[in-house]
């Protein structure tokens, strides 16, 4: 077998230029493909993480039924017994609880139909990001009983601002029709149109009191460890909380289309992968295939002296392995280290910032790159070098020596 | 001496691929070769050698007649079983040396035994043994584009002799060396007949050739004559 593997790579050296070019070709289509993928996968990454972080947390719990009909009939009633649980999971990092419902804002000269979200201001810091969208204001601090922060849009279409009154409206949990003057405290500018055109935050107190809701809350949002957890800690949810009474639900369900959207990239990259593949298949097959045509003599004359055809295949299957490998190896380590680079220094595309805000993304994108994906290219290449080379192998293997040795 | 070849009524035609024209090459051929034998066939260009001997060594299949080496009808064999009779049974000696490139001399001379599964060990002792009877334990480590001709010629025999084949067949063995290496080459294989015991078939058409061989086959537009 080793003298098979030593005439294969004597082969591949022996037309330096030509085995070069081949690995260099695979390299470049591996490194692209790998960086192409860390890059999706970091700016996937940055969606997912800044579009949870903003509002909806990782996984929410809710009573069963309410995400489906949101509604106060759908409260959960204890939520201190709900809490404690959660504390039993160690990659809970945050949780926050919440009441949510629909409610009508009016100033003096408009009104407008918006999500009223009741917070726990100093829970819900260590849960979401929107502390930090604040555009012009503060946000709640605990005891802001009697203010409100909404969105900009919001605001100019209520043609309200900083310090002005507003009134919130809705339908209490006991049927009643209640109504409550808040102060504008802050304008939230996410960049997300859902919470600028259409969120009202107060307090989880004010919220209680306007909804008669005494001691109930419409959720808790939770935040896991990172985003690789969040799915093992809903299934620890789930085992822990009676599926009778609550719904958990990870980000993927609240949001489904942001799902679908990294899904599609997935897809996306896979036919990269799957073009990829074919140009260095092709890359691969041309060499092997000239290099084999170029010896049909030297085949015949092997034939001849009784090397077996399995042992031609072989042998051809070892030079194609050797030009993959080290395509391989050498884009493996490319992509790697050009993902790496970047993942650390970041890519500034602050030029398409609006664009890329509106998909939750920052205006740097940081690539990052994962071993498992690495490793799965890179085998894949290696795969695709031998099945490749069995077209020519076996074509060598199928010469008459006599013909081959006669040209 | 036991009968080692015999071919029974052989005729070969070749067809040219796409066209309907065909060449004869063998007519009715009739031989008998016995252990031991250093045989010549002779005859002018055309008339037939190479392909008599290609396919007494199981590299072509013969359009009629039977040819049997040491109790096998290589004419019935698999190409899969042919590589297997070729490796175990027939030594090459090739007109054009026909040596692997990127191999050295004593690669090359190991390769048949390495594909008979000699261990390492007593290829390495045999290859060294037989290249330094043919004067060539200073040119191991060369490739054979920095051999001569005789030189390439003469790995090619020992290449041919490690395998310990029940027959060595050499094409032209001399056609493309100078007439003093193409005499020495003779005296090797002639001497490794006498020594070893070995059977040697060559074609040729140099009258040096002929007057080595200890018997003499004549063959003209693909019968024999002689």
């Amino acid at each position: 077998m080793f003298t098979f593997i030593r005439i294969a790579w004597r082969n591949v050296v022996r037309n330096p230029a030509r085995s070069l070019i081949t690995i260099g070709a695979v390299a470049f289509g591996l490194a692209a493909l790998i960086f192409l993928k860390s890059f999706v996968t970091g700016a996937d990454h940055q969606m997912i993480a800044n579009y949870t972080d903003l509002l909806i947390g990782h996984a929410q719990v809710h009573k069963l039924g309410f995400q489906k009909d949101m509604g106060l009939d759908k409260s959960i009633n204890n939520p201190s017994s709900l809490a404690r649980t959660l504390l039993d999971i160690p990659s809970i990092v945050a949780w926050s609880p919440r009441i949510k419902d629909f409610a009508l804002i009016s100033s003096p000269e408009s009104s407008a139909g918006v999500l009223l979200m009741g917070i726990d201001p100093v829970n819900e810091k260590h849960l979401s990001t929107l502390h930090k969208r604040v555009h012009s204001g503060r946000y709640l601090d605990k005891g802001d009983d009697d203010k409100v922060v909404i969105g900009r849009q919001l605001a100019e279409n209520l043609r309200v601002g900083l310090d002005d009154k507003v009134v919130v409206m809705s339908q209490g949990a006991d049927g009643s029709l209640s109504a409550s003057a808040f102060t504008v405290a802050g304008l939230l500018d996410a960049g997300a149109e859902e919470i600028d055109k259409n969120l009202a935050l107060i307090t989880l107190n004010a919220a209680r009191d306007l909804l008669v809701l005494t001691g109930r809350i419409s959720e808790i949002a939770i935040k896991a460890a990172s985003l690789e957890e969040v799915d093992e800690t809903v299934r620890a949810l789930r085992r822990a909380i009676d599926p009778k009474q609550f719904e958990v639900l990870s980000w993927k369900e609240i949001s489904p289309m942001t799902y679908q959207w990294m899904q599609f990239d997935q897809v996306f990259t896979g036919l990269i992968l799957v073009i990829v593949l074919l140009i260095v298949s092709t890359g691969i097959l041309n060499t092997v295939l000239m290099s084999v045509l170029e010896r049909k003599r030297e085949f015949g004359i092997m034939a001849a002296l009784g090397t077996r055809p399995g042992q031609i295949v072989f042998l051809v299957a070892v030079e194609s392995f050797i030009l993959g490998s080290a395509g391989a190896l050498a884009g493996g380590l490319a992509g790697w280290g050009l993902s790496y680079f970047f993942g650390m220094r970041g890519i500034d595309l602050s030029a398409l910032s609006d664009a890329l805000n509106s998909f939750y993304i920052g205006s740097v994108i940081y690539p990052k790159a994962d071993a498992a994906s690495v490793g799965l290219y890179v085998g894949v290449v290696l795969l695709v070098s031998v099945i490749v080379s069995m077209i020519p192998a076996r074509r060598a293997s199928r010469l008459k020596p006599v013909d081959a040795i006669a040209g | 001496m036991s009968l080692l070849v015999e071919v029974n009524n052989v005729s070969h035609v070749y067809r040219k691929q796409r066209s309907s024209v065909e060449t004869k090459a063998l007519d009715g051929v009739e031989l008998k070769v016995h252990a031991g034998d250093f045989m010549a066939i002779a005859g002018p260009s055309g008339s037939g050698k190479t392909t008599l001997l290609n396919l007494i060594g199981g590299l072509d299949y013969p359009t009629s007649g039977d040819i049997m080496v040491d109790g096998v009808y290589v004419n019935k064999l698999t190409p899969v079983q042919l590589a297997e009779f070729r490796l175990r049974k027939i030594g090459f000696v090739f007109q054009a040396y026909n040596l692997i490139p990127t191999l050295t001399a004593l690669e090359n001379t190991q390769y048949v035994a390495f594909l008979q599964g000699t261990s390492k060990k007593h290829r390495d002792h045999d290859a060294m043994s037989i290249l330094k009877d043919l004067g060539l334990d200073t040119l191991i480590h060369r490739k054979p584009a920095e051999l001569s001709g005789g030189q390439q010629q003469r790995v090619a025999v020992a290449r041919a002799v490690l395998a310990r084949p029940k027959i060595i067949l050499a094409d032209e063995p001399t056609a493309n060396l100078d007439s003093r290496t193409g005499e020495d080459l003779m005296d090797l294989m002639h001497r490794m007949n006498q020594n070893l015991g070995m059977t040697f078939i060559f074609s040729s058409h140099d009258k040096m050739v002929m007057d080595k061989a200890t018997t003499l086959i004549k063959l003209h537009d693909g019968r024999i004559t002689g």
